[in-house]
């Protein structure tokens, strides 16, 4: 049972990250490989502000606001650029927040992680077990789900999907395409930051391994898997592959294998959707 | 004596980045998008060697030999089985660059598997005392990696310039659709493109294996630093790739006087994204498809 809770809570948070990624590149279009950094610019955030008596509260909401202020020098940075460039500029922010976390020792503790040690407590509520945790966990992930299905109703959603479709179209019709990918990207990047939070509080430790291109390529293939612009296809294809390789570790194979293994998995997935089925599960729009 | 030294680590630094740079560029320009499996396969030239070495207990020369034509092999596999799928859907060039993400980390990880994760070397040649010139210091090896080098960019700058081959690949570079018009077997040069581009990539993973150490996180180390050179000197230009990561080697190690060495990454990072707010077409790149 202990078990099953922890990975209901690992599926919230990834969940939380899969649909924010899918605000960037479903429905605007900008393949946004910088993500995984907003999580571990969250996660930092949240853990060092609790570690120096901030109230949770408020580091968990600076931890948003932090992620998005990146964002915005992310777009600030790339917003000139398109496709593959857009791409490999923001695979090297990713980079360069990833060498930071490692090299800025006197803030983050490189390479030696934080040790996140106590408890969440919100106004007088302590979070105590994993299952208090899993209910602090999809209340978040319901909020953010109910703001990205309202986005998605709403005509702010359709502009967003005009600007994936035809940017130039959409600055015809008096839409400023520039604000809507800012907004698009420090929102999606707010909601990576507040995961982070989560994540850094559950573990209870972090490094900078854990925010580096394995976990993108993670998160990369559940986007992908559940179809861009589809919230619903990114959630099921969150709990689908983050169970799946979760049988490995049932199967008798040894313990260093374990890892590798998990990762060839997901990339053989990604190949092989891209390959036969490119627009996933739920997916509304093909890759630009 | 300290500001000649760090030239001469930026010189053997770039010499390796140059190799993967401008085999990546080649395949850039030949076919138009991002291979990113590049330096996996490099990695892979530098474990096929060790493991003819090593395991089967081969001669030096013939392990090269044996793996950079494995490597061009592999190259030409990579785009047949996996690239040339995708293109016939008609899929966008993001499509090919996650594609080769997926694959970079499948290599990787396959390596990992089968080699583990602790460090191998390859040292089939007596370890020499450096030479000291006006104090800075170079060894044997190191000097055989920049002629090799060099070597490669010379034959590669003769081919491009002066024979048919090199004027075909050119003009696909420069206009693809209107080298297909002209009657020109694009399918062939794309698989050209490959196959020399993966055989350099295994010349350098094999330089980089004699200097320092194999590790199947040498790949990813390997392709950022590759691309970074290559978007510095512009995509679609060897000679730009080859300019660009010398620039990079120079600029990381140069770097080291200012920030503490852990900053090289990034150092490197950071040239990247300022050269694509700056100047995103690169020293000498096309101005093609970089904005719509």
């Amino acid at each position: 049972m202990a078990y099953i809770i922890h990975i209901a809570i690992i599926i919230g948070i990834f969940a939380i990250l899969t649909v924010s990624l899918n605000l960037t590149i479903g429905f605007t279009g900008l393949l946004n490989l910088a993500h995984i950094a907003f999580f571990g610019i969250g996660a930092y955030t949240s853990a060092i502000l609790v570690m120096k008596g901030i109230p949770f509260f408020a580091s968990f909401i600076a931890a948003g606001v932090f992620a998005a202020m990146f964002g915005l020098l992310l777009i600030a940075l790339t917003q000139r650029l398109q496709g593959d460039y857009f791409a490999l500029a923001t695979l090297g922010f990713a980079f360069v927040t990833h060498s930071l976390l490692l090299n800025l020792d006197s803030i983050t503790r490189g390479p030696l992680g934080i040790v996140v040690s106590s408890n969440p407590r919100f106004f007088r509520v302590d979070i105590v077990t994993n299952f208090q945790y899993l209910i602090y966990v999809l209340i978040v992930l319901s909020l953010v789900l109910l703001l990205l299905y309202k986005i998605g109703k709403s005509r702010y959603g359709k502009v967003l999907q005009a600007v994936r479709d035809d940017e130039i179209g959409a600055q015809a019709l008096g839409k400023n395409v520039k604000k809507i990918k800012y907004q698009s990207v420090m929102l999606s990047a707010a909601m990576a930051g507040i995961a982070g939070s989560l994540f850094a509080h559950y573990i209870g430790f972090i490094d900078p391994a854990t925010f580096y291109l394995y976990d993108l390529i993670i998160i990369l293939t559940i986007v992908i898997v559940g179809g861009l612009a589809s919230t619903k296809g990114s959630v099921l294809a969150t709990i689908l592959l983050i169970i799946l390789p979760e049988l490995l570790r049932f199967l008798p194979l040894p313990h260093t294998a374990i890892g590798p293994l998990r990762l060839i998995t997901y990339a053989a997935i990604l190949i092989a959707v891209l390959m036969y089925k490119p627009r996933g599960l739920f997916g509304k729009v093909d890759f630009q | 004596m300290i500001a000649l030294q760090l030239l001469i680590n930026g010189l053997i630094a770039g010499s390796i980045y140059a190799l993967i740079a401008s085999g990546f560029s080649l395949i850039y320009s030949t076919n138009r998008f991002v291979h990113f499996a590049h330096g996996s396969v490099a990695a892979i030239g530098a474990y096929l060697v060790y493991t003819c070495l090593v395991q089967l207990s081969a001669p030096f020369w013939l392990a090269c030999i044996l793996s950079i034509v494995l490597a061009a092999c592999i190259g030409g596999a990579i785009f047949a089985l996996l690239y040339k799928p995708l293109m016939n859907k008609k899929s966008s060039t993001a499509i090919l660059l996650i594609a080769g993400l997926g694959l970079s980390i499948i290599l990787d990880n396959l390596l990992l598997l089968i080699f583990g994760a602790t460090v191998k070397s390859i040292n089939p040649f007596p370890v020499a005392k450096g030479i000291s010139i006006f104090g800075a210091i170079i060894t044997p090896l190191q000097l055989v990696i920049v002629l090799t080098a060099f070597l490669i960019f010379a034959i590669l700058w003769i081919v491009m310039n002066y024979t048919k081959f090199g004027t075909i690949t050119r003009a696909v570079a420069d206009n693809p659709e209107l080298a297909k018009i002209s009657g020109i077997n694009t399918t062939k040069v794309q698989y050209a493109g490959f196959m020399i581009g993966s055989a350099m990539a295994a010349i350098a993973g094999i330089l980089i294996g004699l200097e320092q150490q194999l590790e199947p996180g040498m790949a990813l180390h390997l392709m950022i630093s590759g691309f970074t050179g290559a978007v510095i000197g512009g995509l679609t230009s060897v000679p730009g790739a080859v300019l660009g990561s010398y620039l990079l080697g120079f600029v990381e190690n140069i770097s080291v006087w200012f920030f503490p060495s852990g900053y090289k990454a990034a150092v490197a990072f950071s040239l990247l994204l300022l050269f694509l707010l700056i100047k995103p077409t690169g020293i000498l790149g096309i101005r093609k498809g970089i904005r719509q």
